[in-house]
C-alpha cells in the first residue's frame, strides 16, 4: 500500500484526499447509523424468529410501515382524545412535536437563567446564602414526579404545568452546580482581578461568570434527558396534548405499534435537542476547546 | 518619606487558631529601593510566596507592616502586580484583551486600549498575537502576555512568583533576559521569587537568601556585575558557590523537618 501512495500520481492523490476529506465528513453520521442498525437489527432478528410478539414488540418495519395510519392519532391542539377515522398528516406530527419541545425549552431556560441567578446571588450575598442553601439542598431531591400534583394545583391544565416541571427538574440541580462551580473557579483568577483593580460585583461579571459558564453548560446539557422525560410524564397526565399525551393514549389503546413510533419521535427529538446544544455551546462559549465541548 | 517598598518585622501564620498553626514567614524586614532588582532564593515552601502575597495585599501579614511609597499596604492595586507560575490568562477572552483587561476595569476608551495592547504586544514580542486565544499561545507565549497584562497597569513594582519554572531551560533563559530589557527600559522594582540560583544571579541587584520555614531572611548578596552576565566569569562562579553553600543548609534542614513531620 505505500508503495502505490508513493508512486501514484498527482491527480490520484488529489482525488483520494477528497474523498478522504468526504469520509471524514460523514464519520459521524456513519457512526450513528451503525450504532442505530445493531439495535434495530438485533429487533428485526428476534421478530424474525418469532421470539418478539409482533403485537407486543412490533419490530421497526411494522410500525413505520403505515405512517398515515400512525399520524391521525397527532394533534397538536390536543382535542382528539382517541383515535380517529381521517385526518392528521405530517404537520400535526410535527405539531405536536413542536408543542413538546417549546415545552422543554421554555422550562430550560427559565430553569437554567434562575439557577444561574439563584447560584451567583448564593455567593455573592452571604445572608441570601445562609438562608437559601438549606432550602434548595432540602428541595433537591424531590423527584419532579412528587411536583406534579403541585404542578397542577397551582397552574391547572395546559403548558404552564408542564413549563414548571422541566423547570423544577433542572433548578435545583442546577443551582448547586452554579455552586460548586463557582467554589472552582481558580482562585488566581480572582487574585488578578482584585489586583487589577476589580471590585466584588466586577469580579462576578467579568470573572466569575464567564468562569462558570462552560461547565453548567455542560451540566445543563447532561440534565436535557431528564428534562425530556418530565416533560412527557407532564403532558401525559395534565397537560392533554405533546409527545406525553399520545404515548399515554397508546398505552391506554393498546396500541403497541404507536407506542413504539412515538418513542422513536421522542429519541429523535431529543438528539437532535443535544445536538442543537452541542451547536449552542460552540457558538456561545467558542473559548471552551472543542475537546471539552465533546463528552457525552 | 520613605520611597520604595519597605516590610517591616512582618511574620505570617497560616491557620493560626487551628489546631496546627503553621507559620510562614517569621519577623521579615526588607526593603526594595525604587527601581531595585531584588530576587528571594529559598528551598520550596520557604514562606518566600507567602510573602509576596503580603507584599501584593492579597493577603495579611499576621504582625508587622508592609508599606509602599510611605503608604500602609491593605489592599491589592495594579502598582503592585503579581505574576504567577502559570499565565492564568483568562480563557474567554483573547490575548489582547487580556492584555487590557485592566485598563477597561478602570474604564478606558475601547480607541486607548487598543493603542495599549498594539504596544505591549511588541514591547513583550507577541506582535500579531492580540487576536488569539490564551490556549494557541505556547507556555513561554503565554507568561510574555501575562507580563504585558502586568505591565499594562504601569505598576511601580513587578512582584513575580517563580514565574518562569513551568518553561523549559531555552525559554527560560531567553525569558529572562527579556524580562531585563523590559525592567532596564521601565522603571519598576521587582521582586521575584525563585529556587534556581543560576535565575537569581543572572537577574537580582540583589539575592536575598530565606531560611527553611518559617522563613527568615539568612543573607544577602549583592551584585554589581552588569548584564547580561557570564555565568562562567570567576566572578558569577563564586557567587554561585556562596549561594549554593547557603541554601544548601537550609535545604538540607527543611528536609529533615519533612521527614520528621511524616514521622
Amino acid at each position: 500500500m505505500t508503495d502505490e501512495t508513493l508512486g501514484s500520481p498527482m491527480v490520484e492523490e488529489k482525488q483520494s484526499s477528497w474523498l478522504k476529506r468526504l469520509l471524514k465528513r460523514l464519520e459521524p453520521t456513519l457512526w450513528v447509523f451503525a450504532s442505530l442498525s445493531i439495535f434495530v437489527g438485533f429487533w428485526e432478528f428476534a421478530w424474525w424468529r418469532g421470539w418478539a410478539n409482533p403485537l407486543l414488540l412490533p419490530p421497526p418495519h411494522i410500525f413505520l410501515a403505515n405512517l398515515p395510519d400512525q399520524f391521525r392519532f397527532f394533534d397538536p391542539g390536543g382535542t382528539r382524545a382517541g383515535a380517529l377515522a381521517t385526518g392528521g398528516s405530517i404537520f400535526s406530527v410535527l405539531g405536536v412535536i413542536a408543542w413538546s419541545s417549546f415545552r422543554v425549552t421554555a422550562g430550560l431556560v427559565l430553569g437554567f437563567t434562575l439557577s444561574l441567578a439563584i447560584g451567583i446571588g448564593i455567593r455573592y450575598f452571604r445572608i441570601f446564602g445562609k438562608l437559601m442553601l438549606p432550602l434548595v439542598t432540602m428541595l433537591a431531591p424531590i423527584s419532579p414526579v412528587a411536583w406534579l400534583p403541585v404542578a397542577v394545583f397551582i397552574f391547572g391544565i395546559g403548558n404552564p404545568p408542564a413549563i414548571f416541571l422541566v423547570f423544577i427538574a433542572i433548578f435545583f440541580i442546577m443551582t448547586l452546580a452554579t455552586l460548586s462551580q463557582i467554589d472552582s473557579v481558580p482562585v488566581h483568577y480572582i487574585q488578578l482581578a482584585r489586583i487589577m483593580g476589580c471590585n466584588k460585583r466586577q469580579i462576578y461579571r467579568h470573572v466569575i461568570l464567564p468562569a462558570i459558564l462552560p461547565e453548567l453548560f455542560v451540566t445543563l446539557r447532561m440534565n436535557l434527558f431528564a428534562a425530556w422525560m418530565v416533560v412527557l410524564i407532564a403532558e401525559a397526565v395534565g397537560v392533554g396534548s405533546g409527545l406525553g399525551q399520545v404515548t399515554m393514549m397508546a398505552r391506554n389503546t393498546f396500541n403497541a405499534s404507536l407506542v413504539f413510533f412515538t418513542m422513536t419521535l421522542i429519541g429523535l427529538t431529543g438528539f437532535t435537542f443535544d445536538q442543537a446544544l452541542r451547536y449552542v455551546q460552540r457558538k456561545v462559549l467558542w473559548w471552551v476547546g472543542p475537546s471539552s465541548v465533546g463528552g457525552l | 518619606m520613605a520611597l520604595g517598598l519597605k516590610v517591616t518585622n512582618v511574620s505570617k501564620t497560616w491557620n493560626p487558631d487551628g489546631p496546627e498553626p503553621v507559620p510562614a514567614v517569621r519577623n521579615l524586614t526588607l526593603d526594595v529601593e525604587l527601581g531595585e532588582f531584588v530576587v528571594l532564593l529559598g528551598p520550596s515552601g520557604c514562606g518566600k510566596s507567602s510573602l509576596l502575597y503580603i507584599v501584593a495585599g492579597l493577603e495579611d501579614a499576621t504582625e508587622g507592616s508592609v508599606t509602599f511609597d510611605g503608604l500602609e499596604v491593605t489592599e491589592p492595586s495594579p502598582e503592585r502586580s503579581l505574576i504567577f507560575q502559570e499565565a492564568a490568562l483568562y480563557p474567554w477572552l483573547t490575548v489582547g484583551d487580556n492584555i487590557t483587561f485592566g485598563l477597561k476595569i478602570a474604564g478606558q476608551t475601547p480607541k486607548k486600549q487598543d493603542e495599549a495592547a498594539e504596544r505591549l504586544l511588541r514591547l513583550v514580542g507577541l506582535v500579531g498575537a492580540g487576536d488569539k486565544r490564551p490556549h494557541e499561545l505556547s507556555g513561554g507565549m503565554r507568561q510574555r502576555a501575562a507580563l504585558a497584562r502586568a505591565l499594562a497597569m504601569e505598576p511601580k513594582v513587578l512582584l513575580m512568583d517563580e514565574p518562569f519554572a513551568a518553561l523549559d531551560i531555552q525559554t527560560r533563559a531567553r525569558m529572562q533576559s527579556h524580562l531585563l530589557n523590559i525592567w532596564e527600559s521601565s522603571k519598576a522594582s521587582v521582586l521575584l521569587v525563585t529556587h534556581s540560583i543560576e535565575e537569581a544571579l543572572a537577574l537580582a541587584d540583589r539575592v536575598v537568601v530565606f531560611t527553611a520555614r518559617p522563613g527568615q531572611i539568612k543573607a544577602e548578596v549583592p551584585i554589581s556585575a552588569p548584564r547580561p552576565r557570564d555565568m562562567r566569569s570567576p566572578e558569577m562562579i563564586d557567587l554561585a558557590i556562596q549561594c549554593e553553600a547557603l541554601l544548601a543548609e537550609e535545604v538540607e534542614k527543611s528536609f529533615k523537618e519533612q521527614e520528621q513531620e511524616l514521622a
